[in-house]
């Protein structure tokens, strides 16, 4: 019965992550299979040692990612989304990798701001595969059917909103403006949706535009750029009807994307640098010659209130770290490193059209001539993190229900007074601050 | 009855106190576990013990304040709402009238007929829950089959079922997969029925609805009282099918409790609030139970 679910869970989840007998393990997520798996084979080739690869889906990853740190039997080295490792860091969860990779002559070259993202207490506990940047993919025949000019450039959420707006009056396509929201997607939500826009809803002075104020060290729980947000969220699913709400539910969210873009469905998706390979082909095997004549992209607008900014961005991306209960750790750093081997790395990267963390493959003449990845780079240059404080996996979660319960008809002042609440909840009164 | 209670017992085991031991150790670890865990949800839905962070190791006992949100915060009414209307027209309704009344019709059937409605009644029975979980998501979606075979040709636009009735998707899905068990166990209950009781009430008049609700039912009670009391227990609980389907959205149209616990639990990380749910289900699936195995000991 129920009562042993959560009990249940944790031993179902980590059972099967068991891998005693091996070598050394490794867990990764489907879509960067296209980098772990040739760096396996030739260190099972170099080595004779057995890797026990253990390949997730993406749905669900961070939870069950977390969960086998937590209890122990994850594998030795484990991909994980960058915004977990200062938490899993801070844990023990994770092996501080200067020492161990002092050897390495390639680990001079990954770029400092982004070794700061997976640092902790001043170490570094995992390697970073990519960055990324946010922004706007349009669909060129959607745009081209509701008459607007193309490069689309919208200064204001109106001009996107009357876009969405434009391209479902002339094509009925069900998903307009999909702006994701909800639980099932998790962390995605919060990055691809909610942020993105919340950073342009107010004005740029004195850091309104966040979920955490680092001065007074305190989380927000209300604040006009949270309250504007919702208000866009129930704009777009609920009085303007831009999205079908159903889409961020989907049995596989990612391929019902790709399948509505393949039929046309949507005008307008918030998402993120990775869609240029992933609205074909996560792992760039098939790729359509001709991609810049079915999707354009243009950067996030601010929300067109006085002072906010014209654009936003954040940046996350993933990582690649070693489990501290790892049994040879030499075996799991040397896997680690084949990995990240400049070869296998460098191709994967512009394969993928992925945005580089290292100078030597940043700056050699192959990334350079990449057309979409210097665009994108550029945007890079006035990127921003997430506040991924201890207690921010909660906050995006309440982030994403809020978002839920949005799409699903709550009005937004309840919903953003339940979200307030939650934070008290949490964190207590005295760490969460209202700004004006 | 005192009288009785050792007769049941083999001799062998009831005349060698080591075996007996031996033979209980099993049980004992079982019921252990059981209780442990239970155990285990029932203290923790005191604390605020977290899934990852601080609060995962330095957690504190909060009263009854996780009790306290079941009520004030929105969210476990509303899927305590969704999941008794889950349960009652997908258990109750759906697979037990439809298990019943297919059990009284192929029962008279013989032949090709009857085997392929029973194969085809097993296979959503014994299809795992994930696939099945793709099969409607591709049969309900605006470019499924549905749409292609149905509402297409009739000249209708196309519905995204998904979008539109989730909670009935995932109730037909539901009686789709579990009827066979209500089936099976109607058709067992069916054979038990004296041909010669129903002959009698026929010789007497009673025409088809009063032999069956007259003479049938009363004779059946009991199987139809066991047959509820499992189904609803399960389909109360039950969580596979409705997450991959739906993920209980869109919004929280299909967040049963289930789903609602797991997401409180395992997305948020609020393991103390999640046993809280737990436990609150296993009062509500307790007082249920009682009601049933009332309704079975009621002499007739």
């Amino acid at each position: 019965m129920k009562k042993f679910l959560t009990g249940a869970a944790i031993c179902a989840l980590s059972t099967s992550a068991t891998t005693a007998f091996a070598d050394v393990s490794i867990m990764y997520p489907q879509w960067i299979a296209s980098l772990v798996e040739p760096a396996i084979e030739q260190y099972e080739a170099d080595t004779g040692t057995t890797v026990t690869s253990t390949e997730l889906p993406v749905d669900g990853y961070d939870r069950r990612v977390a969960v086998d740190l937590a209890a122990g039997t994850a594998a030795d080295v484990a991909v994980l989304d960058s915004f977990m490792v200062a938490e899993l860091a801070s844990a023990g969860y994770l092996e501080a990798l200067e020492g161990p990779l002092s050897d390495w002559d390639q680990f001079q070259y990954y770029m400092p701001g982004l070794l700061d993202v997976v640092s902790f207490d001043g170490s570094v506990y995992a390697l970073p595969t990519d960055t990324d940047v946010r922004m706007l993919w349009y669909d060129k025949s959607n745009f081209e059917a509701a008459g607007i000019e193309m490069p689309w450039h919208p200064e204001t959420w109106d001009d996107v909103l009357d876009a969405a707006q434009k391209v479902k009056d002339a094509t009925g396509a069900d998903y307009a403006f999909l702006l994701p929201a909800g639980t099932k997607q998790a962390e995605a939500a919060t990055m691809q949706g909610f942020y993105m826009a919340m950073l342009g809803a107010d004005t740029k002075e004195g850091e309104r535009n966040r979920l955490r104020n680092w001065a007074e060290g305190k989380w927000i729980g209300a604040s006009p750029a949270i309250t504007a947000t919702a208000n866009l969220y129930h704009e777009v699913y609920v009085e303007r009807e831009l999205t079908e709400p159903s889409i961020n539910y989907a049995t596989d969210l990612s391929s019902a994307v790709r399948e509505a873009l393949n039929n046309d469905e949507i005008g307008i998706l918030a998402s993120g640098s990775w869609e240029w390979a992933c609205l074909f082909d996560c792992n760039g095997l098939d790729v359509p010659s001709n991609r810049e004549e079915i999707i354009g992209w243009t950067p996030w607008p601010g929300s067109g209130a006085e002072g906010a900014p014209a654009t936003t961005n954040i940046s996350g991306g993933w990582a690649i770290g070693v489990n501290a209960g790892a049994e040879d750790k030499e075996a799991a750093t040397a896997l680690l490193t084949a990995i990240f081997d400049e070869a296998n790395f460098k191709k994967w990267t512009l394969d993928n059209g992925r945005m580089a963390v290292r100078t030597d493959i940043s700056e050699s003449p192959e990334y350079m001539e990449n057309a979409f990845l210097a665009q994108a780079t550029e945007l890079a240059a006035t990127t921003t993190g997430r506040d991924t404080y201890p207690g921010y996996q909660v906050v995006s979660a309440l982030v994403q229900d809020m978002t839920g319960a949005i799409l699903d008809g709550v009005d937004p002042e309840d919903a953003l007074e339940e979200y307030h609440e939650a934070l008290v909840d949490e964190f207590g009164e005295e760490n969460v601050m209202t700004l004006e | 009855m005192q009288k009785s209670g050792k007769s049941w017992v083999s001799p062998w085991l009831s005349g060698s106190v080591p075996v007996l031991i031996v033979a209980a150790i099993p049980a004992l670890i079982f019921v252990g576990v059981l209780l442990y865990f239970t155990g285990w949800a029932l203290m923790f839905s005191f604390t605020n013990l977290e899934l990852y962070g601080r609060k995962a190791t330095e957690w504190s006992f909060v009263g009854l304040d996780n009790y306290e949100r079941l009520f004030t915060r929105r969210g476990f009414l509303e899927s305590l709402w969704t999941t008794l209307n889950f349960t009652f027209f997908s258990a109750i309704i759906g697979q037990s009238i439809l298990g019943f009344t297919l059990a009284a019709v192929l029962r008279n059937m013989y032949g090709g007929v009857r085997s392929v409605l029973e194969v085809s009644l097993m296979l959503g029975w014994l299809l795992p829950d994930i696939v099945a979980a793709f099969l409607w998501s591709a049969t309900t979606s605006k470019t499924g089959l549905v749409n292609q075979l149905i509402v297409i040709p009739l000249g209708m636009e196309p519905v995204n079922f998904l979008n539109d009735y989730a909670l009935p998707v995932v109730i037909l899905a539901n009686i789709w997969k579990g009827t066979a068990w209500s089936y099976l166990l109607y058709s067992a209950a069916l054979d038990n029925v004296s041909k010669e009781v129903v002959e009698a009430a026929k010789v007497d008049g009673a025409n088809a609805w009063q032999r069956t609700r007259r003479v049938i039912l009363p004779i059946i009670k009991p199987h139809i009282g066991t047959n509820l009391l499992f189904i609803t227990i399960w389909t109360f609980t039950y969580f596979p099918l409705i997450y991959a389907l739906t993920g209980g959205g869109p919004g929280s149209k299909t967040e049963v409790l289930s789903i609602f616990l797991y997401k409180q639990s395992f997305g948020i990380g609020k393991l103390g609030y999640g046993s809280a749910i737990s436990v609150a289900m296993l009062v509500i699936v307790g007082v249920m139970s009682l009601f049933y195995l009332r309704l079975l000991k009621e002499p007739e």
